[in-house]
């Protein structure tokens, strides 16, 4: 009975700081209908600034509180007012998504630039000795904690119901063209709720850090944990955003003081998609229906890449001449670097079939490679089958795993889908570092062979690099195949608009799953070369950041091109190779690349040069001339 | 014309208090060419809904060549033969026209994707059987020097052309136009009214949401009139012409917007 008490009290300090970034997610969500990744990533700069200020300088507690909340909220502000407001009138949602994404990669490189790979420790703010009310022992960060998730939930409540900048940002929510008709400056409203979030992440992830061991990338954790409290409480609702936040809290508490710390991110995977298929709009509150919102629908219109004919196929050659020759030409630090860039591309190759063409944004890929990797390295190393038996077996656990995942994702979409792919992810993420007797865990699986087939053995870089060119060329040619027909098109119907493709009598569900299942094998396979190139696998070689990573690869190189996740994987593989320094900058670059893309090149490079050529060619083919004809008549 | 392609039998839905479709009943006979007219909000979008299932009806039953139609899927009644366009023009964004049209053809392909992968020459040669037929649609409508540009680039009176072609590329046994005429001009007008009787006399029956009267006189065989959910009024074009209801129908909502 102590025990259970002790427990539930952890769980609602924690809880408590769930249910103040859920109030920030739930926020920023009403007044743009976005779902903002990078809200974690404020918690923990400010958590770290505490760190610096606090500890290394010696500040004083409440001096160094302030100076960290101010600090990230004008830093905040200033990377919402140059990225996600302006973006904002020209996104749709997933793209918006996927920038807040790229926010949240930035953030995390930043923090890796100026802090460092290593955990840091802040003391509790008022001394280590817990304080005993009623027989149980609370610890005294945790009085601090619920104290101040109540004075911010206090505040936003006051702020939304009480003032007339309250008013105005639920008017925002509800219409915010008719916003912006009653003289609402919905641009600043945005900015100033970007700011506010970022200001109430910092306060929780100030507050939090004396129970946390802090770490540069632990902003994805502070998301997803305040995201899947939200999505429990109910999108829309504060009450819910709270009641979420605790709930989700006192569960992981329980599972984890009862269970396992394994089984507690394992519910909350569950409770997610339990909650998404039984009642999306949340359990307990579910707050005012959103109008719906066109923004939803939105897609920039990238102009329309295709590669047929003749030059194409002189392209196509002339691009696989170079690459055969392409090993006797570099050295062997360039030449690894070379085998790793094809390697991800082939799960990029996955990934542009499933978002690039069927328009399903998944940020579950790492877990994919994750399970491909282990499964294979697993086999091959500790039970010593053949590599090639390994990586067949992989794909199959993860065609299961991506099929039993589908069953619940298919009926999702957007920001949800989204979301419900990462936290599978970071359940991945924490079993590859929980499983330590079967994954060796942090700190790797080691003695890892080569890949063979039959008696070959691909041992050197060399014979591994034309492997993996050999697999590259044969999946690109079967699914320009299969893309450039009829398959590839009624992808690109359901990326469009499902309404109206099922009105076509295309099978939605189907080719979703399709597309799901070619992007977990080809991840899959990815991760189990990649374990097999470098006799060596760590949960961070496949985790969630490498998800984010291919994502960026993708969006920089092109969607819906196939060839064009090429240039963005060798670009954000090779650059740290060739240009040594950049190596520490390199999350940071990501993340930057991601936000630049989608702000400014929407194509990709493969697509603005490809844009390029084609203008030259099409010039004439204006569409306004069947205006003309229709009206010369 | 004794059989009928499409028979709505007392068919209503309500919205929140709103009688959107009540007790509807008419025929389609195989072969027709149907036009369903009304006034704005009569609740001819809704009737189609209910026809491809987007939401079921209430009460009564929809017989598709005598086979209900209850309970399937939209995919499954397209499945069936039954197409139909939207009101407002649906063309995929991020594909060409020629391959908005070629979506149409989902159904009749019958290489698979493994097929497409590699490349086997059957699958190579229904794509260009396909590619011909979509093309030899847009000539139709005068948009073959278009196929290649992107759909939404297009005006809006092009697009709804495309749509309608992406539909008939189908090749449906009754297909639904829902005021296919809407943001197209004279010409583009004209160039329906060929598509029209064209796909009507090469066996496919079609049902059409129409306010463009002399474009309805020009084509239809059959007038259905719907009226504040209510089937006020049919026959054929010369009858409707003179029928005072429908008049009245007619000239109460020009007096409002007036
Ligand atoms: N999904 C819906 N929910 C609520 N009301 C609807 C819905 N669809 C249509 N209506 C209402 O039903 C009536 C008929 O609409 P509609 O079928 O679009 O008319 P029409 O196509 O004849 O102009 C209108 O009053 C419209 O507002
Ligand atoms: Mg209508």
């Amino acid at each position: 009975m102590y025990h259970a008490a002790q427990i539930i009290i952890g769980g609602l300090v924690q809880g408590s700081v769930f249910a103040i970034i859920a109030l920030g997610l739930s926020l920023v969500h009403r007044v743009t209908g976005v779902i903002n990744l990078a809200q974690g990533g404020f918690c923990i700069i400010s958590a770290l600034l505490l760190y610096s200020l606090e500890v290394s300088y010696g500040w004083p507690v409440p001096l160094a509180f302030i100076a960290a909340v101010v600090g990230t909220t004008i830093f905040g502000v200033a990377l919402g007012a140059a990225t996600f407001v302006p973006a904002l009138s020209r996104l749709g949602n997933s793209s918006m998504l996927m920038l807040s994404a790229g926010l949240l990669t930035f953030i995390g490189g930043l923090a890796l630039v100026i802090w460092g790979s290593q955990p840091y420790a802040v003391p509790p703010f008022s001394g280590e000795q817990p304080v005993t009310i009623l027989g149980v022992r609370i610890p005294s960060q945790g009085i601090w904690i619920a104290g101040t998730a109540v004075i911010i939930i206090a505040g936003a409540w006051f702020l939304m119901a009480k003032t007339s900048l309250g008013k105005a940002l639920t008017a925002c929510a509800e219409n915010p063209t008719a916003a912006r008709f009653m003289g609402v400056d919905v641009q600043r409203l945005t900015l100033f709720s970007f700011g506010l979030t970022a200001m109430i992440g910092a306060i929780g992830g100030a507050v939090v850090a004396p129970i946390m061991s802090l770490q540069f990338d632990a902003g994805g954790f502070f998301t997803n944990s305040g995201f899947v409290a939200v999505a429990i409480g109910g999108m829309n609702s504060f009450p819910g955003a709270i009641a979420g936040g605790l709930f989700l809290g006192v569960a992981e508490q329980l599972a984890a003081g009862y269970v396992s710390s394994l089984f507690a991110n394992a519910l909350a995977l569950g409770l997610l998609l339990v909650t998404l298929l039984w009642r999306p709009q949340g359990l307990f509150f579910a707050g005012r229906q959103r109008r719906h919102d066109v923004r939803e629908d939105q897609r920039v219109y990238k102009s329309i890449i295709r590669f047929r004919g003749r030059g194409a196929m002189i392209w196509a050659l002339l691009g696989l001449a170079v690459l055969i020759a392409l090993p006797y030409m570099v050295g062997s630090g360039l030449l690894s670097s070379l085998v790793i860039t094809g390697i991800l591309f082939i799960a990029v190759i996955g990934l542009d079939v499933l978002m690039g063409y069927g328009g399903q944004v998944s940020l579950g890929q790492g877990g994919f490679m994750a399970i491909g990797g282990y499964t294979a390295a697993v086999l091959a190393t500790t039970y010593g089958w053949s590599p090639l038996v390994g990586v067949i077996a992989g794909i199959v656990v993860s065609l299961i795993c991506a099929m039993l995942l589908s069953v619940v994702t298919m009926r999702l979409r957007g920001a949800y889908l989204a979301l419900a792919t990462l936290t599978f992810g970071l359940l991945i993420d924490s079993l590859t570092v929980g499983l330590t007797d079967i994954t060796g865990g942090p700190s790797g699986l080691v003695g890892i062979p080569s890949f063979s087939i039959g008696p070959y053995v691909f041992a050197s870089q060399m014979s591994v690099y034309y492997l993996v060119l050999g697999i590259i060329v044969v999946l690109l040619v079967a699914f320009f195949g299969a893309l450039r027909s009829s398959f590839g098109r009624a992808l690109q119907a359901i990326r469009a608009d499902q309404t109206a493709a099922a009105a076509l009598g295309i099978n939605v569900p189907r080719h979703k799953m399709a597309a799901f299942s070619i992007a977990a094998a080809l991840a899959s396979l990815s991760g189990s070369l990649y374990a097999f190139d470098f006799h060596f696998l760590a949960p961070e070689m496949v985790s969630t950041s490498r998800s984010f990573e291919m994502i960026a690869m993708l969006v920089v190189g092109g969607e819906a091109t196939l060839v064009g996740g090429l240039s963005g994987a060798a670009l954000i593989t090779l650059l740290p190779t060739i240009f040594q320094p950049f190596a520490a900058y390199k999350t940071l670059a990501e993340g930057a690349i991601l936000v630049l893309a989608f702000q400014y090149m929407p194509d990709g490079i493969l697509g603005s040069l490809a844009r390029l050529l084609q203008r030259k060619r099409t010039a004439p083919k204006l569409p306004a001339a069947t205006l003309a004809k229709g009206e010369a008549r | 014309m004794s059989e009928s392609a499409l028979e709505a039998k007392a068919v209503s839905i309500t919205f929140g208090g709103l009688r959107a479709v009540a007790e509807v009943s008419f025929t389609v006979p195989h072969g027709s060419l149907t036009a369903l007219i009304g006034p704005n909000g009569a609740g001819k979008t809704t009737f189609f809904n209910l026809v491809t299932n987007l939401f079921p009806p209430d009460s009564g039953e929809i017989m598709f060549y005598g086979s209900s139609l209850r309970g399937r899927s939209p995919a499954e009644i397209a499945g069936m033969g039954l197409l139909r366009t939207f009101q407002t023009a649906r063309v995929f964004p991020g594909m060409t026209a020629l391959e908005n049209v070629l979506v149409g053809a989902y159904k009749e392909t019958k290489a698979g994707p493994l097929q497409q992968m590699l490349w086997l020459p059957a699958a190579l040669r229904e794509e260009r059987r396909l590619t011909e037929r979509a093309t030899a649609l847009l000539d139709l409508v005068g948009l073959s020097v278009y196929r290649d540009v992107a759909a939404t680039s297009l005006p809006i009176g092009a697009q709804k052309l495309v749509e309608v072609c992406r539909a008939v590329m189908a090749r449906p046994r009754l297909l639904l136009l829902d005021e296919p005429a809407a943001g197209l001009n004279d010409a583009e007008t004209a160039e329906l009214a060929a598509l029209l009787r064209a796909v009507r006399d090469s066996g496919i029956t079609i049902l059409v949401v129409e306010h463009n009267m002399s474009l309805v006189m020009d084509v239809a065989d059959q007038v259905v009139v719907l009226d504040l959910g209510k089937l006020l009024a049919r026959g054929t074009p010369r009858e409707i012409q003179g029928d005072r209801r429908v008049i009245e129908a007619y000239l109460g909502v020009e007096e409002e917007t007036a």
